[in-house]
């Protein structure tokens, strides 16, 4: 997807509608699991997990990132995906110390 | 860079990076920093809330879930008529692209007199009248420096928008920079997701 083509590009309206309704269903979704009570990690899980794909559907769809070249999906995915890494590591790091 | 009269914008094809613009490779080089940035502030609070023994303090209050879902469900939707005003600049369907790109600022700001509202109040007492103070407690301060921040964000991108909508009705901005300014302004949704589910609505521990 690029306005940089020389022909006007294929209409997307069809997948923007139907993420919307999957951004805003999850949305809802995810409200409801913060009401859970207990079960804490299970909870925390799911919500990181539901922010996770409505992430992936604003940066796929929404910025086009599905039909952008390979090199440029690289370039953007590896440097945003180091942090998480760093989080999982933080996270290990504080229930080993917990359970040491 | 070619522009044919106020239709789609051309660029050669290139080996790496397709059709991608200088300026859309740009964007994306100052969005993924920016939304390093974000990770860093993102991780601090992680790491503070994560060693502290009491996050919300007796006195504070909670964070409204239920307005805030509200004002995530408004910038989702301001998502949705940005790329549609992007479609429709791309059609070289002027009158809509304004439209839509004028109802993509109005979302930005009732987003804006949303967090006002939730800050200060508007038609209730905001957080800072109910007790919680920056600077008083860590569950206090990173509420605000997240928030404010991606605030920050909002309001710079709906100034962005208005500039670019100034810029495409005198027939000065092209379909291509209607893109670059989705880009960020679907990055500014983007980071709100990630805040929302970490500051709102994960719940106090343990």
């Amino acid at each position: 997807m690029s306005s940089e083509t020389h022909a006007t590009p294929a209409s997307h309206a069809r997948q923007y509608l139907i993420i919307f309704a999957v951004l805003a269903a999850l949305t809802a979704l995810e409200v409801g699991v913060a009401y859970v009570t207990g079960h804490r990690r299970a909870v925390m899980a799911t919500l990181f997990a539901l922010a996770l794909v409505k992430a992936a559907c604003v940066a796929l769809f929404f910025m086009h990132l599905k039909w952008e070249a390979r090199l440029l999906r690289i370039i953007v995915v590896i440097p945003l995906a180091l942090p998480v890494v760093y989080a999982l590591v933080l996270i290990t790091e504080s229930i080993w110390r917990r359970i040491g | 860079m070619e522009h044919a009269a106020h239709g789609p914008a051309t660029w050669p094809a290139d080996a790496q990076f397709g059709r991608s613009s200088a300026g859309k490779i740009a964007m994306w080089i100052f969005l993924v920093s920016d939304g390093l940035s974000f990770a860093g502030l993102l991780l601090a609070y992680g790491i503070l809330r994560g060693e502290s023994q009491v996050w919300r303090h007796p006195g504070e209050p909670e964070l409204g879930i239920a307005f805030t879902a509200g004002l995530t469900f408004l910038l989702i939707c301001s998502s949705v008529t940005m790329v549609f005003a992007f479609e429709a600049a791309e059609r070289n369907q002027r009158g809509r692209a304004a439209a839509l790109l004028l109802a993509t600022a109005l979302g930005g700001a009732l987003f804006l007199l949303g967090q006002y509202s939730e800050y200060f109040g508007i038609l209730h007492p905001g957080l800072t009248k109910e007790g919680l103070v920056f600077g008083q407690s860590a569950y206090a301060s990173t509420f605000y420096v997240v928030t404010g921040f991606h605030g920050m964000h909002v309001l710079s991108g709906t100034i962005y928008i208005l500039i670019t909508l100034g810029r495409y009705l005198k027939g000065t901005a092209t379909a291509a920079q209607i893109e670059l300014l989705g880009l960020f302004w679907h990055f500014v949704d983007l980071v709100w997701i990630l805040v929302f589910t970490i500051v709102y609505l994960i719940p106090a521990g343990p």
